[in-house]
């Protein structure tokens, strides 16, 4: 159980506070720090929100690509040790040739860095 | 941590002697010392000094640059910095009058040098927005364009005519092929880093599979960018940032310098925020009598992405290992995944596939 507002809503509710009451108290050359603070809790507060239904998903998507890796206990363990894989792989050259396996590397990778875009800069996103 | 030099009385003695001898002065005296806000790798001290007798006398409005606590792997160090300056100097590129060089520690407790203030605006996101500054865009980009132009005349053989008393030995000679040097240097930090980054490894793996032997060797500034340039209200007062400067491919700034990663959100203007590309390619083409090669510089924006990612993983690797705690650093390892989505981007227009 999470107790009420939970940690993303905290966030959101504290850089609010940040940002409309501190910051114009803020001398002129502090101002980018407070700005880059900003920042960093609206990355964690996305992340918060976000949950574990990115990582799920990245792992399924991987284990398709892997079917024989047997799935680890720790989800982050997991996709760790199946995107160093996937990393070894690309610069071995086992990705070169056109074809199936190619392109679902290419939308894993497209699929995963948009998902971790989405949590550091969505404003980044087409 | 960082030496408050502005508040050290010691320290700002001490460089007063140093000023004074290096300039035949019989005295040197700081009017102000304050501190510029400049790059995450060195620090720049905005510093006024009044010499008495010698050649100098009269008051100098000066910039000290030196190195602040940890550096990126890759970057050369003050008295490299110093001997670029002059180099690019003979070589007609506008860049600040580098004065002196001080190596001995002892004095600031790191190495120095002095070169002579520039007026104007570097911050890239005020460029970009503030139209008042840098005179009319098409005529800055075709300027930046004829300066790029100056640097890239330099080779091998003419830098050593041009500075004939000081050897350039540090900059590394390149091969016949730079971009495959790089690919495995920039393994080799991803290595070290620990990983997983299998969407920089598909950059690298095709930066590898795509890489021609350069034509020509040059001097290569590294980091020719918005940001890294000085404006005021008419144009461009200075190149700046010399400290990663190498023999490389000429293309490689070009695609740096058009890299959507350095446009800070004027992504339409193409060549570094602030126009398109036709009137920086060209001032280049007009200056360098070179074509520009737009498949070079896509390959070259491409590297530029890899490159910017895998300096940012290193960024943040030093707040991360508590060497620099810093915000700035930090954050800078979270504008990973957006570079990595322009590298996929860029790859696949490359291979003729829409996103």
């Amino acid at each position: 159980m999470t107790d009420h507002p939970d940690g993303a809503a905290l966030l959101d509710e504290a850089r609010r506070t940040l940002l409309e009451i501190l910051l114009p108290l803020l001398p002129p050359e502090r101002r980018y720090d407070g700005l880059m603070v900003a920042n960093a809790m609206a990355i964690a507060a996305r992340e918060a929100a976000q949950g574990d239904a990115a990582l799920r998903e990245a792992v399924q998507q991987l284990s398709a690509l892997f079917p024989a890796a047997s799935s680890g206990e720790d989800p982050r363990a997991h996709l760790r040790e199946l995107e160093a894989r996937l990393a070894g792989e690309i610069r071995a050259g086992l990705c070169d040739a056109p074809g199936v396996r190619r392109d679902a590397v290419r939308d894993y990778l497209r699929r995963s860095v948009i998902a971790r875009a989405r949590v550091s800069n969505p404003k980044a996103l087409p | 941590m960082t030496i408050d030099l502005a508040a050290d009385e010691a320290v700002q003695e001490r460089l007063c002697r140093f000023v004074a001898a290096a300039a035949g002065a019989r005295r040197a005296t700081i009017g102000s010392f304050a501190p510029l806000r400049g790059g995450a790798i060195q620090e720049n001290w905005s510093v006024d000094i009044e010499l008495e007798g010698g050649a100098s006398a009269g008051r100098h409005a000066l910039v000290l640059r030196t190195d602040a606590a940890s550096r990126v792997a890759a970057s050369h160090g003050r008295a490299e910095e110093f001997a670029l300056l002059t180099l690019a100097r003979a070589a007609g590129v506008a860049v600040p009058e580098p004065l002196w060089l001080c190596s001995d520690p002892a004095v600031i407790g790191r190495a120095f040098y002095l070169m002579r203030r520039v007026p104007g605006v570097a911050a890239g996101h005020r460029i970009v927005k503030d139209l008042s500054l840098g005179g009319p865009r098409d005529a800055l980009a075709e300027r930046l364009g004829r300066e790029l132009a100056r640097i890239h005349a330099v080779t091998p053989e003419t830098g050593a005519r041009l500075v004939p008393d000081q050897s350039f030995d540090f900059l590394t000679p390149a091969s016949a092929n730079p971009g495959l040097d790089r690919i495995r240097l920039y393994r080799r930090y991803l290595d070290d880093l620990g990983g997983p980054h299998p969407a920089l490894e598909w950059g690298l793996r095709w930066l590898e599979r795509n890489s021609r032997p350069s034509r020509e060797i040059v001097l290569i500034h590294e980091d020719f960018r918005t940001g890294n340039y000085l404006v005021d209200g008419q144009g461009l007062t200075a190149i700046l940032d010399w400290e990663f400067a190498a023999w490389g491919d000429p293309m490689s700034d070009v695609g740096w310098f058009c890299a959507k990663c350095w446009r800070f959100g004027a992504v339409d203007r193409e060549a570094g925020g602030i126009a398109a590309r036709a009137p920086f390619y060209r001032g280049y083409e007009a200056a360098s009598g070179r074509r520009i090669d737009p498949t070079a510089v896509h390959y070259g924006e491409i590297a530029a992405h890899v490159r910017w990612a895998v300096i940012a993983l290193q960024q943040a690797a030093r707040h991360l290992s508590g060497a620099q705690r810093s915000l700035e650093l930090a954050l800078t390892g979270r504008i990973v995944p957006e570079l990595e989505l322009e590298i996929l981007s860029l790859i696949d227009a490359a291979e003729g596939r829409a996103a």
